[in-house]
């Protein structure tokens, strides 16, 4: 209980930003289905979201001048716009995959094996 | 034991249903059930961008991340959730090279996310208006005072008396992208003023490539004569 | 033109007119004409020419003889038996009877109005010819007193030479013209089998027959006009290569090759001695020269002969003479010193006086003990150990540092006591070694008969007329340096070969062959000649026997080219269809023979061999033992010579053809070879005459040519003295010998008429009657069987040995080697192969292995790209980090 009455810094946040970024690390690595995959990359890239923000927050250091303000805020509208756009082409190339294996399993994406 | 800090109560809450259900969706094997999974994830996240006091960038993520991009991938989730490919299973072997993985990744980013000592606590003067308002943003006006802060040096208050505490972004976010740093006119510390312009160049790139992807998805998922073909 | 500068020029001219010839056809042979056939013009031209210097030469030899003659006939000349002998000299030097003292004046410096006085000088009236002329041409090298050149010494024996070689060689060289005809024309020799079975074409050499003969003659007139010994063996040898070559002109033929090799390797046996010869002369005298000749400082330098026969009376410088001077006074004493124009003269009883040369009208030598002249008085051209012989001998003699050069007194001493005679012998004896080969003499005449396979014209010039004829030539020439000794040895030789050659060639069946064994004995009679004093006869013989055998030879080739074979069983009665060649045939046969009415007239041959005999009776006379087994053999061998040579006419020419294949298709040979056999056999009549009108004749050249002194003693020996020759031509033994020889040959004669010509007994009852004799007869005396197991088997022995040592041990070095370094190269290419290429190999290998291990990194499975993306980004971090927290 003692937990509640403490303020939350950047750590706790980046905490979690961190636990965000692993999960969508291995959600990558251990999906087979495509749109997993891609789930994982949303999981990343939130986690890198609340980073920015974390960073950029007034409110959670104790010396806020160091905060990087609206510039945290406003990288990860930019990081969220990024991740639209990309999961869209990420879809689009999902979808014509699927188009035309039948499959969406990544696992018979190996046309490049050497 | 001191009063709540319902700031911190509603960021552990958050934050454990965007940590656990970030883990359902690894954990999960039902593509769709992940999707789901996911959308309550990314909707705790939001909430922990308000707790942040990134007001702006939490609607955003609401309405863009999940509405938009989420229900993008829901869609292509049923598009393409027929039969076996539901749930498609890893081997053994590759879930504890993924654990491994996972594990050294954490016990790098952890750490390195409470070193610094300073970033472990809050504003402490905060803590009480956070707790008895909860999240909402208090909109203020211009000329008035803001209330005295009790403790410690509160470097965000401007000689005008306005108050830093401006929950209200999207105007600065706004004026910012257009290249005008309103929220960093004055109080800018000269060593840090370089790097301080604004961001108009980021946005136009990004307004080009997003119409590019657009473009260029709508090319990729255009129907093709032959559906199954190679092309 | 003085004869003494013209004579020297033509001759020489006359020598070198062949090497021009032979330098031509050398060098342009095939071209000249039609198949070469030019060159037998060439060569002939230039022997015509040397033949016609040469008469030039004999002219002018005689137009001068003809003006001593008219001079000489004024001053009283001792007489001596003139039987058709001319004896041009005016003084008797050296005879075995006693000079009395008023005779020392004679054959000293002092002669005048003598026409020939010494050797080497002329003086007195102008048109006076000495007795010879010798000077050097060109001086090839000096090495200290011994100078090589290239002189001559003509005297009348080389111009008689040289008259009979060229004439003799021009009539060849037209019969060669026929004889050699199908040499003109590509040839098939039946003779030759090749291996697989076919005989042998071959294209006509007839350019390369004229070719050495012209090499020939050039050598030969070369041997003769040389002034030098050496001289004389470079032509010597010259001599025998180009014999080599003419013997084996038919080269295809391994008996013509094996005979030339044998006749050039005999030879070289024969010129080993007569290279110890050289060395001896050469090594005590110091000079290779024949005569004297003045050098270029005006001194006259003393030749061979002139070493050996000092022209002047010498006396023991010990023993006292009396000098009686124009002014009366009259000295008695040792003569101590003498110059040219002083004596010095220390009487016993006073001190030594200085006398003027000029002031001495006398000087005697006391008489000996027995009353004569005293021992140390040596008679001019007496054979006198020369000093640089005595010098050599008593080398271990000269004692005491102080004294290097003997005084006279003790060279005198030494000579006395017989030092250096050993060496004078030797050289003798060397000089006769060279001649024993080059004249086929015993041992070593077995290459004359295998020299028959070369053609006849070769025979004819070479084997029978001249270059056999050199060796009895040289030691005609070198008869001054023989002594007793070696004049012994050489009439033991001759009269050896002589009979052993005639009873050989009692059996022989080939016609040439009989012919060859004739050469030998006859060149035996000749050595026996000279040996026993005779010097006149023997060349005599020379000369004549030069025209009837090469007379005989050419006939045999005429019939040999008619009838194709040299097999004489199967000739018979071919005087019918070749009448020319079988009537100058029996010309030669007669001549050789000796047919005469005695005392009147005869053929050549006649003369010259009963000159021999007469010579070997009057040595019989005064050395009963030597004498009976020389002049018994001498006499034997004429008997013998008569039967073979009619044994052979007869069953060539007469009787019934015993070969009628042969018999159908014999023709008489064209003129241009019967005409030189007709004027040969003019030359085989003649040229034994002599007239005592005029001095035109053979002997008469000899005669002139003789050198003054008597033939040697051999005081080694068991008293043998060997007679003056002038004692021959006495009454006693010049008509037993006419007498003697007459019947002997007169029985030889039946016996052949006997046997072949009436075939009144049978030859084949005898053969089987005297079974082993005719087996040792016609096996040659197993000479060739002895010298092949003697010398050929044990060299051919040690050459399979070393050949066989260099084939397995040399060459087996070699092999081994070779497969060692073949091994290298093994192991090079196994190291290459399986270290550097393996090498090479394994980094490929390696390279692709990796490159295959790599490729399992592309697994294409996204996944694991993420996972790499993340260990990457993890290790950068934790690099990243890690460096930071260092660097602070």
């Amino acid at each position: 209980m003692q937990l509640l009455t403490q303020t939350v810094g950047v750590s706790h946040f980046l905490v979690v930003g961190a636990v965000l970024f692993i999960a969508g690390v291995v959600c990558m690595a251990v999906k087979r289905n495509a749109l997993g995959v891609l789930m994982g990359i949303e999981l990343v890239l939130n986690g890198a979201n609340i980073n920015f923000v974390a960073f950029g927050s007034k409110f959670l250091r104790s010396d806020s001048a160091y905060a990087l303000g609206l510039d945290g805020q406003l990288i990860s509208l930019f990081v969220i716009v990024l991740a639209a756009a990309e999961a869209a082409v990420a879809l689009a190339i999902t979808l014509n995959f699927y188009n035309n294996h039948s499959t969406v399993d990544v696992d018979r994406a190996d046309e490049l094996k050497g | 034991m001191g009063p709540v800090n319902w700031h911190t109560f509603f960021f552990y809450l958050y934050a454990l249903v965007a940590c656990g259900f970030g883990v359902a969706v690894v954990i999960s094997t039902n593509i769709v059930r992940m999707a789901m999974y996911l959308i309550v994830s990314l909707g705790a996240t939001a909430g922990l961008f308000f707790l942040a006091g990134a007001d702006f960038v939490g609607a955003m993520q609401l309405m863009i991340y999940v509405g938009g991009t989420l229900v993008l991938l829901i869609f292509g989730v049923m598009l393409t959730a027929q039969g076996p490919l539901i749930s498609l299973r890893t081997s053994g072997g590759d879930w504890i090279v993924a654990m491994l993985l996972a594990g050294c990744l954490g016990a790098l980013l952890i750490p390195a996310g409470l070193t610094v000592k300073s970033w472990n606590t809050g504003r402490p003067d905060v803590k009480e208006e956070v707790a008895q308002s909860g999240a909402q943003a208090v909109l203020v006006s211009a000329d008035q005072k803001p209330p005295v802060p009790t403790a410690g040096d509160m470097p965000d208050v401007n000689e005008d008396g306005i108050p830093d505490k401006q929950p209200i972004t999207a105007a600065p976010l706004g004026l910012g992208l257009l290249g005008a740093r309103v929220d960093k006119l004055e109080n800018v510390p000269a060593a840090l003023r370089p790097g301080m312009s604004g961001y108009l160049l980021p946005f136009e790139v990004i307004s080009v490539h997003l119409l590019v992807v657009l473009v260029g998805a709508a090319y990729l998922a255009r129907s093709k004569r032959r559906a199954g073909n190679r092309s | 033109m003085a004869p003494e500068a013209s004579l020297p020029l033509l001759l020489g001219l006359a020598w070198l007119l062949p090497l021009a010839s032979f330098t031509i056809i050398v060098l342009f042979g095939p071209k000249l004409g039609k198949a070469g056939i030019m060159a037998s013009y060439v060569a002939t031209g230039a022997i015509i020419g040397s033949f016609l210097l040469s008469m030039t030469a004999f002219g002018i030899w005689h137009i001068g003889k003809l003006g001593i003659r008219a001079e000489t006939a004024a001053h009283a000349v001792e007489g001596h038996a003139t039987d058709g002998h001319d004896n041009a000299l005016a003084a008797t030097p050296g005879n075995m009877h006693t000079a009395d003292e008023g005779d020392h004046g004679d054959a000293a410096h002092g002669g005048s109005g003598h026409g020939d006085a010494a050797p080497g000088e002329h003086h007195g009236t102008p048109t006076s010819l000495p007795k010879s002329f010798t000077k050097d041409w060109y001086s090839l090298a000096q090495f200290g007193p011994l100078k090589l050149s290239i002189s001559y010494y003509i005297d009348s024996l080389t111009i008689l030479m040289f008259s009979m070689v060229t004439l003799i060689a021009s009539l060849i060289h037209f019969y060669a013209f026929g004889y050699m005809h199908d040499e003109l024309h590509p040839i098939e020799d039946h003779e030759v089998v090749l291996s697989d079975g076919h005989h042998l074409h071959r294209p006509g050499r007839f350019y390369r027959f004229f070719q050495y003969l012209s090499l020939f003659c050039f050598s030969m007139l070369g041997l003769v006009i040389a002034g030098n010994i050496l001289m004389v063996f470079v032509f010597w040898e010259l001599v025998g290569i180009c014999s080599y070559f003419l013997i084996g002109f038919y080269i295809e033929r391994k008996s013509a090759s094996n005979a030339a090799n044998k006749a050039f390797i005999v030879n070289r046996v024969g010129d080993f001695g007569m290279i110890i010869g050289l060395m001896a002369l050469w090594g005590s005298l110091g000079t290779f020269a024949f005569g004297d000749i003045k050098n270029e400082h005006g001194k006259v330098e003393r030749g061979i002969f002139s070493s050996v026969r000092p022209p002047e009376r010498i006396i023991d410088p010990s023993i006292p003479q009396t000098v009686t001077l124009t002014g009366g006074a009259v000295y008695t004493g040792q003569i101590t010193a003498e110059t040219a124009e002083s004596i010095v003269i220390k009487p016993v009883d006073g001190e030594a006086k200085t006398i003027l040369l000029s002031d001495i009208s006398s000087r005697t030598v006391p008489a000996g003990a027995d009353g004569g002249v005293p021992a140390t008085v040596h008679e001019p051209y007496a054979l006198r150990v020369p000093d640089g012989m005595v010098k050599s001998a008593a080398m271990n003699l000269i004692t005491g540092p102080d004294q290097i050069e003997p005084t006279p007194t003790q060279v005198e001493t030494w000579r006395n006591e017989k030092y250096g005679y050993w060496l004078l012998v030797i050289a003798g004896l060397g000089i006769f070694c060279g001649c024993i080969g080059k004249s086929a003499q015993f041992p070593l005449h077995v290459w004359l008969p295998d020299a028959m396979e070369g053609p006849t014209p070769v025979s004819a010039l070479v084997h029978s007329a001249t270059m056999v004829a050199a060796g009895v030539y040289l030691a005609g020439r070198f008869f001054p340096v023989f002594t007793g000794e070696v004049l012994l040895i050489i009439a033991y030789v001759g009269a050896i070969t002589l009979f052993m050659a005639a009873t050989i060639a009692i059996t022989a069946v080939d016609i040439k062959r009989v012919l060859a064994y004739s050469t030998v004995s006859q060149l035996g009679y000749m050595m026996l000649g000279i040996g026993l004093g005779g010097w006149a006869a023997g060349l005599f013989h020379l000369v004549t026997h030069a025209f009837f055998k090469s007379l005989l030879f050419m006939c045999s080739g005429s019939v040999i080219h008619a009838t194709h074979t040299n097999d004489m069983r199967r000739m018979g009665g071919l005087r019918h269809k070749m009448p020319w060649t079988a009537y100058t045939m029996l010309v030669g046969v007669l001549a050789i023979y000796g047919a005469a009415i005695p005392f009147v007239v005869g053929f050549s041959g006649h003369y010259s061999k009963d000159s021999i005999i007469a010579q070997a009776l009057s040595f019989w006379d005064l050395n009963p033992r030597h004498g009976a087994i020389l002049a018994g053999l001498a006499i034997a061998g004429s008997g013998i010579t008569a039967f073979y040579m009619f044994r052979m006419w007869f069953m060539t020419f007469a009787g019934k053809p015993r070969d009628h294949h042969v018999y159908e298709h014999v023709h008489e040979s064209p003129p241009v070879m019967y005409i030189p056999l007709v004027v040969l056999s003019v030359f085989a009549f003649a040229a034994g005459f002599n007239y005592s009108w005029q001095p035109l004749s053979v002997p008469s050249l000899i005669e002139q040519a003789r050198y003054p002194g008597a033939a040697a003693t051999a005081p080694l020996l068991d008293r043998v003295i060997i007679p003056e020759e002038f004692v021959s031509h006495e009454w006693q033994f010049h008509s037993q010998a006419e007498i003697i020889v007459w019947f002997v040959a007169l029985g030889g004669l039946a016996l052949a008429v006997a046997f072949y010509g009436l075939q009144l007994l049978n030859a084949d009852e005898a053969k089987k009657q005297f079974a082993p004799f005719y087996k040792v007869l016609w096996n040659k005396y197993y000479f060739d069987e002895l010298y092949a197991a003697i010398f050929v088997k044990p060299v051919m022995f040690v050459a399979k040995l070393i050949a066989n040592f260099d084939r397995w041990f040399i060459d087996g070095i070699i092999h081994r080697l070779a497969a060692g370094a073949k091994q290298i190269a093994v192991l090079d290419d196994a190291i290459d192969r399986y270290f550097v290429d393996g090498l090479v190999n394994l980094v490929a290998a390696w390279t692709w292995s990796i490159g295959n291990s790599l490729r399992r990194l592309q697994t294409g499975s996204l996944r694991q790209y993420v996972m790499l993306i993340v260990i990457g980004t993890v290790a950068l971090t934790l690099l990243v980090r890690w460096s930071v927290a260092a660097g602070n």
